[in-house]
């Protein structure tokens, strides 16, 4: 329902704001000169465009409109697609599908086969003439035997009688499908129960139904019944061969002799065995291949494709539903279950995914017992412990305590200062967050940190001393330029699997993008600058501090909107390969479970998470750089 | 703005068009497999018997798992997948993909799949419930994942106190050496045999075997090809069964098949040794059967691996379909 409000509301803001836009260019075409960058500005109403299209676009290919205008579309055509699925083997004979009969593909493929076989015998270098002689006598006999499997005189009674029985049925069925009373109630206790599983089956995309099997509309049900029908019959059909007393007295008399002549032939006859062993294949392919007479299954054809035309009249309009709301794809049938068969499959609906967002975002839920995003109170006294070195006790004069004859131990100085600085003392708790977003952010926040406080120096001073350059270059330069994923697999065996490895790849990402943007910054400024804040009496901490580092914000803080781009396409890449939280750990487990709707939201946070810093530095720029571009 | 709305209507019909052909079938049949996971039908692989017997080319295309076999067939790039893992096959059962299992490929033992605990550990079965709290390697959704949860029951652990790292088998025989995880669950020979340079066994292959947890790999094929090619994927099973009755005459042409394999012969001969190509006869009796022993697995590991969306089903019989199998 309320995607369905969603999408008329969009298709109204759509021609809204494209009326508004129309509008306004008009009223600016006058005074309006090519290349103005103020015409640039504004334009909210072509983001909602923008946006809105991207929107409609998830609903259309996710087949959410047709969930929300049609919520039985899916199990009709789901009864559709159990017609098409028993029609298929009854099909595949037949050039409806197709260009050829099956019969002629196989029999022109097979007949190729026996020319090879008897070009490879005659020329076969080691095969004695004797032994051709034989081996030819079997090509031969073996495509002797199409001719008894395609010559109407040779058809057995039974077989004539059973594609008849077969014909009628198809054509009976054909007819009660035109009436509208079919399919017929058989006993009220069987109707009861029908409608009593119906009411157990849950809707279009529910959890762990991705769509309703059980027929509800008596269109649905007029397709089931007939798709019971024809399964019958296609299993009848899919059975029947052509063998008749004459093909069979051929076939069995040739690989009687076939087996005959290889029981004769000695263990070192390698070549002879398994050339007589491949035409007793062949023929036993023949054998197996459902050949007919060219004339004899025309009836059964025709009746097929006389019930195909019918069928697809009776679906109507579902049939435009399905080619306009189902794009690139239908729901299709297959064995038990039906399911979504193109982009429905691969791209979940925005409301089932925004269900299962909900769900991860409850703590008690997560994913693999981490949750997504939340807090746990921690002492601060931990805090004090981490930061403190633990050699600071040592360092204090006197032992630690022993335990004394009663079994206690009793406290002293030193063991009390162990205590404070291990964290193993009570403060205050405050709330700190964790889980699996937290953890990828704080990856990139510590990595991108550490790039910068160390990055940041070294490039301006590379940017301002000939030795530093001089130096520290071709390191920089001989390590910048490779992917920062090709470190990854050393980086893993060095640092193992934990946080430290994946912050230090990230390190090695947003290092080298500062140290080159630093420098492009220090070697940047002008001289001129620099000559008049000398004259004036500045020391060169001074003119560091306050020229040249001002000159080189910008390069640097463009230098940290780069990197942050790249330290999230590497943090990703890192989790998938080893990890224990962090989005793209979750996205990696779910691709193995093939929960497409958590590998979408894994796509979705992260670039929810990528557009949040850019803003942030966007917005950080905005304030310390303000002379940006004004130059 | 004319232009604007035909070119975005023009595109709308393009993607819509494409989507729908890009499954259109070729003229050949596209099989995937794994390396260092030698087969007796990779002899006719390489000989070219399939592509005779077929009358069309083939394709053969090594993964890394099952998982992505799953994918592959999925997108329309694989038909049949041969020894692709129950457990993989039984996530794509769960999700209800359209693949149909049809023979039992290849049996293993604990060989082929095992948990290694690190030396350094000190951890044995009798201790095992103090791996929780501790980190442990898995390669999620594939036979190993299976292999671990079975084991820590077994051994009586609570997997879900441990920290599971997903990891390929590769990296985790190292992270095992590297001692950042106290128990690693793999597969593979040359993985295997690394981790175990660093650890022991958790359960041995006949305690193992004892307790019911075997390594089961079977052959699927998607739907359509199935439907539309029924005597490809007969020829496929019976071409294999054939290569699996020639091994077992010892017959086998040891050098083709470890060539392909990318392995020694010495290697391969080993391997090949440990695993178990059931023929038609013992498939039907044992395994297809109502309480066979493949249809118990497939049961219990739908119930292992199913989620809150993709729940186990009912009823796997419908997954399965013995009717290709020679002489069926």
């Amino acid at each position: 329902m309320a995607i369905g409000f969603l999408t008329i509301g969009i298709i109204i803001a759509v021609i809204g704001a494209i009326l508004y836009g129309r509008r306004l260019v008009k009223t600016e075409k006058t005074d309006a000169v090519f290349g103005n960058p103020e015409r640039a500005k504004g334009g909210a109403h072509w983001v909602i465009v923008g946006a809105s299209f991207l929107i409609f676009a998830w609903l259309y290919y996710s087949w959410d409109i047709a969930k929300a205008f049609y919520p039985k579309s899916a199990n009709e055509l789901c009864q559709v697609g159990k017609v098409t699925d028993s029609l298929m083997s009854l099909k595949y004979l037949f050039p409806i599908d197709e260009r050829q009969h099956k019969s002629t593909d196989i029999i022109d493929r097979e007949n190729k086969n026996i020319q090879k076989y008897i070009i490879e015998i005659k020329n076969h270098p080691e095969l004695n003439n004797q032994d051709k002689i034989i081996l030819l006598k079997f090509i031969n006999k073996a495509s002797l035997t199409i001719p008894f499997l395609t010559d109407e005189k040779y058809l057995d009674i039974e077989t004539k009688i059973k594609i008849k029985d077969l014909t009628n049925r198809i054509n009976q069925l054909t007819e009660d499908f035109q009436k509208v009373s079919y399919p017929p109630i058989k006993s009220i206790e069987e109707e009861n129960k029908r409608l009593e599983a119906l009411k157990k089956q849950k809707g279009w995309g529910f959890t762990g139904e991705e769509v309703p099997t059980l027929a509800e509309t008596p269109m649905g049900l007029k397709f089931a019944a007939s798709a019971k029908t024809l399964n019958k019959i296609s299993d009848e059909f899919f059975a029947l061969r052509n063998h008749n007393a004459a093909y069979t007295k051929a076939v069995t008399k040739l690989r009687d002799e076939i087996k005959a002549y290889r029981k004769g032939l000695p263990e070192e006859k390698e070549v002879e065995t398994q050339l007589a062993k491949e035409i007793d294949k062949l023929a036993r392919r023949i054998q197996y291949a459902s050949i007919f007479p060219p004339k004899t299954l025309n009836d059964i054809e025709q009746s097929i494709i006389a019930f195909d035309v019918v069928q697809n009249e009776a679906q109507g309009s579902l049939k435009f539903i399905d080619a306009v709301f189902f794009p690139g794809g239908t729901i299709l049938s297959s064995g038990p279950t039906c399911s979504e068969d193109g982009p429905g499959r691969w791209l979940p609906k925005p409301s089932d995914t925004f269900r299962i967002f909900k769900d991860l975002l409850k703590p008690s839920v997560g994913f693999k017992y981490v949750p997504l995003i939340w807090y746990e109170m921690m002492d601060v006294s931990k805090i004090v412990g981490f930061i403190l070195p633990d050699w600071i006790a040592d360092a204090m004069p006197g032992k630690y305590p022993v335990h004394n004859q009663d079994g206690t131990v009793t406290p002293n100085f030193k063991s009390k200062v162990l205590s404070v600085v291990t964290g193993e003392f009570k403060l205050f708790k405050i709330p700190i967050p964790y889980g699996h977003i937290w953890d990828s952010f704080l990856r990139v926040f510590m990595g991108l940190t550490i790039g910068i406080i160390l990055g940041v120096p070294l490039g301006l001073f590379m940017g301002l001393n000939r030795f530093a350059k001089g130096f520290f270059d071709p390191i920089v330069e001989l390590y910048r330029p490779v992917p920062p994923l090709a470190w990854a697999p050393l980086v893993i065996t060095v640092f193992g699997i934990d946080n430290v490895g994946k912050v230090f790849l990230l390190f090695m990402v947003s290092f080298s993008i500062m140290i080159i943007s630093a420098r492009a910054g220090a070697s940047g400024t002008q001289l001129s600058k620099i000559h008049a804040s000398h004259s004036l009496g500045a020391s060169r901490w001074q003119i560091l501090r306050h020229v040249i580092f001002p000159n080189s914000l910008p390069e640097i803080l463009t230098g940290i909107r780069v990197a942050v781009g790249m330290c999230w396409g590497t943090l990703v890449a890192a989790e998938f390969l080893a990890g224990t939280t962090g989005i793209g750990f979750v996205e990696n487990v779910a691709r193995k479970y093939m929960q497409y709707e958590v590998i979408w939201i894994t796509i979705f946070v992260m670039g929810m998470l990528g557009l949040l810093f850019d803003v942030t530095i966007r917005k950080i720029i905005d304030k310390t750089i303000p002379w940006r571009g004004k130059g | 703005m004319k232009k604007i709305v035909s070119f975005i209507l023009g595109s709308v019909l393009a993607l819509n068009l494409s989507v729908s052909v890009a499954n259109a079938a070729a003229k050949e049949v596209r099989i995937a497999f794994f390396l260092e996971w030698a087969s007796p039908n990779q002899e006719d692989k390489v000989k070219g018997t399939f592509e005779k017997a077929f009358g069309v080319p083939v394709k053969w295309t090594n993964f890394a798992t099952g998982g992505e076999m799953t994918e592959a067939m999925m997108s329309g790039d694989i038909d049949i997948s041969y020894s692709q893992g129950l457990t993989p096959f039984v996530n794509a059962a769960n999700s209800k993909k359209p693949i149909t299992l049809v023979d039992v490929s290849i049996l293993y033992g604990m060989k082929g799949t095992t948990c290694v605990v690190a030396n350094s550990a000190g951890i044995t079965k009798a201790n095992a419930s103090s791996l929780e709290g501790k980190k442990v390697a898995v390669a999620l959704g594939t036979m190993a994942d299976y292999v671990f949860r079975e084991t820590m029951k077994v051994v009586g652990a609570d997997a879900s106190k441990m920290t599971i790292v997903d990891m390929v088998p590769e990296d985790s025989a190292v992270a095992l050496a590297n001692g950042d995880v106290a128990m690693s669950c793999l597969f593979g020979k040359k993985s295997i045999a690394t981790a175990l340079k660093s650890g022991k066994l958790m359960l041995s292959v006949k305690e193992a075997s004892d307790n019911g947890i075997a390594g089961i790999d079977i052959t699927s094929v998607t739907n359509k090809f199935m439907k539309e090619n029924p005597g490809m994927v007969r020829t496929f099973l019976e071409i294999t069964h054939e290569a699996n009755a020639r091994y077992k005459a010892g017959k086998s042409d040891m050098n083709v098949i470890s060539k392909d394999a990318t392995m020694d012969v010495k290697s391969t001969s080993d391997q090949m040794a440990s695993f178990g190509f059931p023929s038609v006869d013992e498939q039907m009796n044992d395994y297809f059967a109502k309480n066979g022993i493949l249809m118990k697995y497939l049961a219990i590991m739908g119930e292992m691996f199913a989620t809150t969306e993709n729940p186990m089903l009912k009823d796997y019989s419908k997954v399965v379909n013995t009717s290709f199998l020679p002489g069926n």
